[in-house]
C-alpha cells in the first residue's frame, strides 16, 4: 500500500526529531524544569503559602508555556535548518507536493506537545492532593495546549520559511514569543481596567492564563469565561491558514529576499493586527458587558472590588481594594462603606466581622463629579468554610425623614480550607523519578537503534 | 566570439531520442541577467558537459531545468513533458546537487527507501529498489550503516543512487567528483558513463574539471555570462584548428623564416614573439576549420622552414584540448 506523501514525510521527520535526539533533549529539559517547579511549590505549600489549586494552575501554566516554546523552536528549525544542512534541495527535487511536505513537517514538529502533556500529568496529580482541580486542569490544559502548541509551531515554521539560517529564524521566533509573553508579566494593576482587559483578550498567550486562573483557582464558570477561548482559536486559524495556504505552496530552496520578506511581513502584520483588533473589540465588548454592570449600572454612585475569588487556608489574610466613584455631575453626599461577610456553608449565617477585619466600616466625606476614592480592606479567615464578602455603599440621607439607596458591590467568594501539608519529601520521588524514567527510556531507544544499524567507521566500503 | 557546431549523432550509443529540450531560457535576479537565452537539446544515452566560469549561469540553468526555479521566459521539455508541469518533470529527473546534505541518524538503506517512497513506491518495492541501487553504486556492504559514518566518496555514490531512485530520463550531476581522490574520481566517472549508456539516460554533467569532461562527455555546452558561447560534440569543439602555434628558431633566422612564410599571408599572420627566437603564427580565419588547406597547414609551415634549412628548436600549440578551448572562449571574463 502506498502511503500519502505527508505521512511519509511525517514519519521520517518524527524519527529524525525523536531518534535524532532534538525533541528528546528538549522534553528532558522540560521534565527536569517541571520537577524543580513541583518541588519548590511543594516546599511553599509546606510553609502554607500556595493552596493546591494555585499550585496546579502555576504548574500547568509553565507546562503550556514550555510546551509551546518547544514547538516554536522545532518549527523555527524545520525549514531554515534544512536549508542550512543542504537537505531541503533533495526533498524539493522529488515530485512530493510542497503543501504535503509542510503538513508532514508540521505534524512531526507538533509531536512534542502530547508528550509534554503526558509528562505533566503525575506532577499535577501530586500537587492537586485529590482536589477536583486535577481533572479540570488536565481537560483545559489539553484544550489550550492543543490550540497554542500547533499555533506556535506553525508560527515558527512560518518564520523559518523566510530565513536562510537557523540563527535568524530562532532569533525572530524567540522575539515573537517574548512579545506575546511580555504582557503576562506586567504588574497586576496594569492587567486590570480596559487596556489590561484588552491585552488579555488579544494576547493568545494571556487569554488562556486568564481563563485557567479564573476557572481553576477562582471557581468561575465556562459561560463567564468562554470568550478567552476566542483569541487562541483565532490565532491558531490565522497562523495555520498563513502557513498552509500562503507559505507552503511557495516552499523553495532559498529564503526570499529581505525586501520581499519585509513587504510580506508588513502585510502579514497589518492583516493580523486588523484581525486581532476586531476580535479584541468584540471580546472586550462582551466582557465589558459582563463585567461593567456591577460597577456602574447607570447609577450616580458605583462601587467596585478588585477581587472576585480567593482560596486561603484558615488563619490567612485576604487583602483587597474597593473603588467608590461618583458618576453624576453633582457632588455626592457623605458616604458610608460597610463590609458584610455571609457564611455560605451555614444557611447564610452572618459572620460577625469583629474578629475578621480591622475595617468593618469606612467613611468618605464627599465625592466631586467624576471623582473616585479607593479604600483598602483586610479580612482574616478565622474558620474554614465558604464565605461571601461584599461591601455596601450607603449615601448619607439628605435630611431628617428622608432615606437613600444603598448600593452593593459584587461579592468576593472566599474559600478557607483547613490547613493541609504537602510533604516535599513525597514530591521528591516524582521530581527526580520522572526525568530518570525518561532518561532510561531514551537509553533503551538508542540501544535498540544501535542494535539495528552497523556502526562502520569512515572509508570506502 | 561564439561558434556552434552541428551535433553529430552518437555512434557509440546509437540513441538519438530527445530527452531534454530547452528553448531561449532567460532569468534575471533583480535586473541582473543570469541567463540570456539558453537553448539546447540532449538525447538519451548521451552525456553533456555543462561548462562555464564561476557566475556563468550554470547553477541557475540547472535549477530552472530541475524545476527548482522558474525562468522569466523561455520553455523546456523533459522526456516530452513541458515545463508547465513541474511535478511531472520531477518524476523524470534525478539530481545530484553540488552541496548535498544528508540527515543525521539515518542509514543508507533508510535514506533511499524514504526517497523511493516519495516517488510513490510502496515500502517493499522501495526496499527492493534501494538495495539494488546500493549494490549498483558499490555500497552493498554498508546498507545498514549510518550515513554520518560514510566518507565523502561514499556519500557521493549514495547521492548518485538517490538520483537514480526513480529511473530518471535525465540525470543532473553538479560537480560530482569535487573533493574526491583520483581513484574515487575514476570510479565515479565510470559510474556516470554506466548510467548514460546502461540506463539510456541523458546526463548533464556540471564540472570545472575539464579533462574529466573531455574524457566522458559526448557533447559540451559552454556558458559565459549567461550566454551560450559554444556547443557541440566534444570532438568537434576540441577539433578546432589551433588558434596559434609557436615555433622556436635561432634568433638570427627569425627574419629569414618570416620571409619564407610570407607566401601564406592570406592564411595567417606571423609575428616575432616576446620571447627571443619564437615565431608566433596566428591563424586569421577560424570559420574555415575544415578546409583541406587548414588541415595540413602546420605540416606545410614546418616543411617550408625545413626546406629553407632553418633549424626548428621547438614547437608549441595553443588549442587542441578542451581546457584550451574553454580558456580561449572565456578569456577576459574574470578581468
Amino acid at each position: 500500500m502506498r502511503n500519502k506523501t505527508w505521512f511519509i514525510v511525517f514519519r521520517r521527520e518524527l524519527a529524525d526529531l525523536w531518534i535524532g535526539g532534538k525533541a528528546l533533549t528538549l522534553i528532558l529539559i522540560y521534565t527536569i524544569l517541571l520537577g524543580i517547579i513541583t518541588y519548590v511549590m511543594a516546599a511553599n505549600s509546606e510553609l502554607s503559602i500556595i493552596p493546591p489549586k494555585e499550585m496546579v494552575y502555576e504548574t500547568l501554566k509553565v507546562a503550556i508555556s514550555v510546551g509551546l516554546f518547544i514547538g516554536l523552536i522545532i518549527g523555527a528549525d524545520s525549514i531554515s535548518g534544512e536549508r542550512e544542512r543542504s537537505t531541503l534541495e533533495s526533498l524539493l527535487l522529488t515530485p512530493a507536493n510542497r503543501k504535503q511536505i509542510v503538513i508532514g513537517k508540521f505534524l512531526a514538529a507538533v509531536s512534542p506537545w502530547p508528550a509534554a502533556m503526558l509528562i505533566v500529568i503525575p506532577y499535577l496529580y501530586i500537587l492537586a492532593q485529590g482536589d477536583e482541580v486535577f481533572g479540570q486542569a488536565l481537560f483545559w490544559g489539553a484544550i489550550f495546549g492543543s490550540l497554542l502548541a500547533p499555533a506556535y509551531t506553525a508560527l515558527g515554521m512560518f518564520v523559518s520559511f523566510w530565513s536562510n539560517s537557523n540563527k535568524t529564524s530562532m532569533f525572530v521566533s524567540l522575539g515573537i514569543y517574548l512579545l506575546f509573553l511580555l504582557p503576562t508579566q506586567l504588574p497586576g494593576r496594569a492587567q486590570t481596567g480596559d487596556p489590561g482587559r484588552f491585552l488579555q483578550n488579544v494576547n493568545p498567550m494571556q487569554a488562556p492564563n486568564f481563563f485557567l486562573a479564573k476557572y481553576l483557582v477562582n471557581n468561575r464558570t465556562l459561560p463567564e469565561l468562554w470568550t478567552s477561548l476566542i483569541s487562541p482559536t483565532v490565532f491558531l486559524l490565522i497562523v495555520i491558514a498563513l502557513l498552509f495556504l500562503y507559505a507552503a505552496p511557495g516552499l523553495r530552496i532559498e529564503a526570499g529576499k529581505v525586501n520581499k520578506f519585509g513587504v510580506l511581513f508588513r502585510r502579514f502584520k497589518a492583516v493580523s493586527v486588523a484581525i486581532l483588533l476586531l476580535i479584541s473589540i468584540f471580546t472586550s465588548k462582551v466582557l465589558a458587558k459582563e463585567n461593567s454592570l456591577p460597577e456602574n449600572g447607570g447609577q450616580p454612585l458605583s462601587i467596585s472590588i478588585d477581587l472576585d475569588y480567593k482560596a486561603v487556608k484558615a488563619g490567612e489574610s485576604v487583602f483587597f481594594n474597593t473603588i467608590v466613584k461618583n458618576n453624576s455631575s453633582n457632588e455626592s453626599s457623605a458616604l458610608i462603606v460597610a463590609m458584610n461577610i455571609i457564611n455560605l456553608n451555614a444557611q447564610g449565617d452572618v459572620v460577625d466581622p469583629e474578629d475578621w477585619s480591622p475595617q468593618r466600616t469606612q467613611y468618605i466625606e464627599k465625592l466631586g463629579p467624576g471623582e473616585e476614592n479607593t479604600l483598602s480592606w483586610r479580612v482574616n479567615a478565622i474558620f474554614d468554610g465558604d464565605y461571601m464578602i461584599y461591601i455596601v455603599l450607603i449615601p448619607a440621607p439628605e435630611g431628617q425623614g428622608k432615606t437613600s439607596q444603598p448600593i452593593a458591590s459584587s461579592g468576593i467568594h472566599l474559600t478557607a480550607t483547613k490547613f493541609t501539608r504537602l510533604n516535599p519529601g513525597g514530591v521528591l520521588p516524582y521530581a527526580i523519578g520522572i526525568p530518570v524514567i525518561l532518561l532510561l527510556g531514551t537509553f533503551f531507544v538508542y540501544r535498540r537503534r544501535r542494535n539495528a544499524i552497523d556502526e562502520g567507521g569512515g572509508g570506502d566500503a | 566570439m561564439a561558434f556552434v557546431i552541428k551535433r553529430k549523432k552518437s555512434k557509440s550509443t546509437g540513441e538519438n531520442s530527445q530527452v531534454l529540450y530547452a528553448k531561449d531560457l532567460r532569468k534575471s535576479y533583480g535586473g541582473r541577467p543570469a541567463l540570456r537565452g539558453l537553448s539546447f537539446e540532449l538525447n538519451a544515452g548521451r552525456i553533456l558537459g555543462f561548462l562555464g566560469p564561476n557566475g556563468a549561469g550554470k547553477t541557475t540553468a540547472i535549477r530552472i531545468l530541475t524545476t527548482i526555479l522558474e525562468p522569466d521566459s523561455g520553455s523546456f521539455r523533459v522526456a516530452g513533458i513541458p515545463s508547465t508541469f513541474p511535478e511531472k518533470i520531477r518524476e523524470k529527473i534525478g539530481v545530484l546537487p553540488e552541496s548535498l546534505g544528508f540527515p543525521k541518524n539515518i542509514t543508507a538503506l533508510e535514506y533511499l527507501i524514504y526517497f523511493s517512497q516519495l516517488y510513490k513506491r510502496n515500502k517493499s518495492e522501495a526496499r527492493a529498489r534501494s538495495l539494488s541501487l546500493l549494490t549498483e553504486v558499490g555500497l552493498e556492504q554498508r546498507v545498514k550503516s549510518l550515513i554520518s559514518s560514510f566518507s565523502h566518496g561514499m556519500r557521493q555514490r549514495l547521492g548518485i543512487a538517490r538520483a537514480l531512485v526513480n529511473d530518471p530520463k535525465v540525470v543532473f550531476l553538479d560537480e560530482p567528483t569535487l573533493g574526491l581522490d583520483p581513484r574515487g574520481q575514476k570510479e565515479l566517472l565510470e559510474m556516470i558513463v554506466k548510467v548514460a549508456r546502461g540506463r539510456k539516460a541523458g546526463v548533464i554533467l556540471c564540472s570545472h574539471d575539464l579533462p574529466e569532461v573531455e574524457s566522458i562527455c559526448d557533447d559540451v555546452l559552454i556558458l559565459n555570462m549567461g550566454k551560450v558561447i559554444a556547443k557541440g560534440t566534444v570532438k568537434d569543439i576540441i577539433g578546432q584548428p589551433r588558434d596559434t602555434i609557436r615555433i622556436k628558431v635561432p634568433s638570427r633566422s627569425l627574419a629569414y623564416a618570416r620571409q619564407h612564410l610570407a607566401k601564406f599571408k592570406n592564411l595567417f599572420k606571423v609575428t616575432s614573439g616576446e620571447k627571443n627566437g619564437w615565431l608566433i603564427i596566428q591563424f586569421s580565419d577560424l570559420t574555415r576549420p575544415k578546409s583541406k588547406e587548414y588541415s595540413s597547414l602546420n605540416n606545410n609551415i614546418l616543411m617550408v622552414l625545413i626546406n629553407a634549412k632553418i633549424p626548428i628548436l621547438g614547437l608549441e600549440t595553443e588549442g587542441g584540448r578542451l581546457q584550451d578551448v574553454f580558456l580561449n572562449l572565456t578569456e577576459g571574463v574574470n578581468k
